[in-house]
């Protein structure tokens, strides 16, 4: 089985400070790292990966992130990839997803696809649905635990409020995990040195067969920065029009009615799709289709 | 799955990459021997700590030519003060030179932000052909007939052999206690240093400090600034900050019960100090040991397999007038190359063999001059010459300019009075002139 694991190079939050002169993030004293659930997404990759199998990590980053394709050599991964174009600049996630289904085609197509659910920088948790959009891949996001049998995946996501869900889904497949769910294994001297002057090999837009024009993706457009706004506070008060016993048992609930969630299990795949989308438009999320 | 290749065999392990090993290990390089560097940062200077000012520009010039238009410095230092210290008065040396080789180059010396420089320097090591690992920290030596082969770092598989290992691991060197050389040391020999660099505009500072475009000036301070600790404290420019810290004798921070940081507080609302940092924003804090004894503390040198250099063997010369530890590091890391390179090519790596490191160190000044100055570190880091008198010298200073209807006094009678007055007997101040005749003049 050969298991790609897509790797994200993000500032240390720990090594973030503001410039007390300027205002601004002294860059020049941010150090880098692999981001944490991508960690143990290679960790992950490294325990399941068969006597046969393969591991190979993908980013798209600089230069500078050679280093962190090295560290995952170092702790076991058999190839390597960067992607990047130095006409690229700041990543939006739908172009970061372009760039890496490329890369999975280009380089021999997994049958497995790690990714960590959320970056500690951008943290949008986008990656994994767009990568399985551009490939036309299941994919399974928030996964908390999953197991290998047969060609299929049993995994188990994290909901809301402490509920699990369990699915099942057909490799080739792309999961989202969590954040630290095992930590990254640490290298042996030997290897961390093997890796040091490591070539780690380049993909820019012409091996990929991109053009620029490819790296267009219909996506948001920012219209307005605001700065958050608390909202209101309402004072709950019992409804006058009820009975005293109904007031009562209003008040004593101090307003605390369970949220009406629904929780889809019946219908197909479509059917379910349209029901979502008909409740964040009845919601105001979406616009009305005109 | 990926194999550990067989036993890498390097010429010379160096540990640490400060001024110390990242010369040792560029000079090493050169010569064409195979060179790991090991630091236990995430980087090279993520670990390290000092004042900072590099004096050693000089010695650096003759490695690397005009290094300081590659790396980054901050200001050249052209103005230097030694001011004494009471809790209200200051009075001041101050030294200031256009002149060859103070505002031309290779310059005197430059203030650093050790993070920024020691990366540098590391770089031109691994420019040069030493292998640098980071995050590499080193858990012992290893030892074969008696002789070091090699040390162990705290990974998996995480021995490695090479022919001479130099421990250039800093104050406290943990190397050179594993190798036996270097014996615990007492707390009245080491003095804590904490830090602040403060981040200021480089038009106030240059304002503030009467300097112009890059030149920038190195304050130290004595007598009652840190109280009734031994110690001192210094204040540095860099180009957009100032470096400002406080210097205790660890035994005496015990014994009266100071905390370092409210020294620090205290020196900077000191009124000769509260105007120069006004407005600075913190940038950083930071603290370190600080070995002060000079020759007394000074480990063996070397052992079959090993040489200790920098901090690690102790050569920081803190003797009142000189606070200089960066040249002296890496004029021992080049004199430990010097002799790794002999021994190499006479394949002789006993401690026979490498106690041309003594010669060496002679040739470059280190032992020479911690012997000429073996005698300041004891007094100058006493309570009497580091705190009493210059607290005296500012209070006569006080009584001196000080017009109130009285009569003028001359100074001798005053300075009579002022001795009187002390706890200092006769005998005491007989005594501490020789020695300071002693310890600079001759």
């Amino acid at each position: 089985m050969h298991i790609a694991v897509c790797l994200k190079y993000v500032p240390d939050p720990s090594t973030i400070e503001v410039d007390p002169l300027t205002g601004m993030i002294d860059t020049g004293r941010m150090l880098y790292m692999m981001n944490p659930a991508d960690e143990s997404a290679l960790e992950l990759a490294l325990r399941l990966r068969p006597p046969t199998g393969t591991v190979t990590v993908f980013s798209v980053g600089p230069v500078e992130a050679d280093r962190l394709l090295q560290d995952a050599l170092a702790a076991g991964a058999d190839a390597a990839v960067r992607v990047w174009d130095d006409s690229l600049g700041s990543l939006k996630p739908t172009v970061t997803t372009i760039l890496l289904a490329a890369a999975l085609r280009v380089k021999e197509a997994p049958d497995l696809v790690l990714c960590g659910g959320h970056s500690v920088d951008r943290g949008s948790g986008t990656v994994p649905a767009l990568l399985a959009e551009h490939l036309d891949w299941p994919v399974v996001t928030d996964v908390t635990q999953f197991e290998i049998q047969a060609g299929r995946i049993q995994v188990q996501r994290r909901l809301a409020r402490g509920a699990r869900a369990e699915s099942e889904v057909a490799l080739p497949a792309i999961l989202g995990l969590e954040t630290g769910l095992v930590h990254l294994r640490q290298a042996s001297l030997p290897n961390l040195m093997r890796v040091k002057h490591t070539p780690i090999p380049l993909y820019g837009l012409e091996e990929l067969g991109l053009s620029p024009q490819d790296l267009y993706f219909p996506a948001m457009t920012l219209h307005e920065v605001m700065p958050p706004r608390p909202r209101a506070r309402i004072m709950f008060s019992p409804d006058p029009s009820a009975s005293v016993q109904d007031r009562v048992a209003q008040i004593m609930s101090a307003g605390v009615a369970g949220k009406a969630g629904k929780i889809m299990d019946s219908g197909t795949p479509e059917q379910q799709a349209d029901a979502i989308i008909e409740f964040l438009r009845q919601r105001g999320f979406l616009e009305q289709p005109t | 799955m990926t194999t550990a290749p067989a036993k890498e065999q390097f010429d010379v392990i160096i540990v640490g990459a400060g001024p110390a090993g990242s010369v040792a290990a560029l000079l090493s390089a050169r010569a064409g021997l195979k060179v790991l560097l090991l630091e236990r940062g995430e980087y090279p200077g993520a670990k390290n700590v000092s004042g900072a000012v590099f004096y050693g520009s000089a010695i650096l010039n003759q490695l690397i030519p005009n290094w300081w238009e590659q790396a980054p410095v901050e200001r050249y230092i052209c103005r230097r003060d030694i001011a004494f210290m009471s809790p209200t008065t200051a009075v001041a040396l101050d030294f200031r030179s256009a002149g060859a080789g103070y505002a031309t180059a290779p310059y005197n010396g430059f203030t650093v932000l050790r993070p920024k420089f020691d990366r540098w320097l590391a770089a031109q090591a691994e420019a040069a052909g030493a292998f640098l690992l980071t995050s590499a920290v080193v858990d012992d030596v290893l030892r074969e007939n008696g002789r070091i082969v090699g040390v162990r770092v705290r990974r998996e598989q995480g021995e490695i052999y090479a022919k001479v290992v130099i421990a250039c691991d800093g104050v406290n060197s943990f190397l050179a206690k594993k190798a036996g050389l270097q014996r615990e040391f007492h707390s009245h020999e080491l003095s804590l240093g904490v830090k602040e660099v403060l981040g200021l505009d480089p038009a106030i500072i240059q304002d503030r400090f009467h300097l112009s475009g890059n030149e920038g000036i190195a304050f130290e301070y004595l007598g009652a600034i840190t109280e009734d600790v031994h110690g001192g404290a210094f204040l540095y420019t860099n180009h957009d900050s100032l470096s400002l810290g406080v210097i205790g004798q660890v035994s005496s921070l015990v014994e009266r019960r100071k905390r370092s940081y409210e020294l620090l507080e205290g020196f900077k609302a000191h009124p000769a100090v509260a105007p120069l940092v006004r407005g600075g924003k913190l940038r950083e804090y930071s603290a370190h040991l600080i070995p002060e004894s000079g020759w007394s503390m000074q480990p063996k040198l070397y052992t079959g397999g090993m040489l200790v250099a920098g901090d690690a063997a102790g050569f920081c010369l803190a003797a009142g007038l000189y606070l200089e530890g960066m040249n002296y590091a890496m004029q021992s890391g080049l004199a430990a190359a010097e002799t790794a390179i002999v021994a190499c090519q006479r394949g002789n790596f006993s401690a026979r063999t490498l106690a041309i490191y003594r010669k060496y160190l002679k040739q470059r000044h280190v032992s020479t001059d911690f012997r000429a100055y073996r005698h300041a570190p004891s007094f100058v880091n006493g309570p009497r010459l580091q705190n009493l008198y210059p607290e005296m010298v500012a209070r006569g200073m006080e009584q001196i300019f000080r017009v109130d209807g009285a009569p003028k006094q001359k100074i001798l009678p005053l300075a009579y009075r002022m001795v009187r007055q002390s706890s200092i007997k006769p005998g005491q101040l007989l005594h501490d002139v020789y020695q300071v005749a002693r310890a600079y003049l001759w």
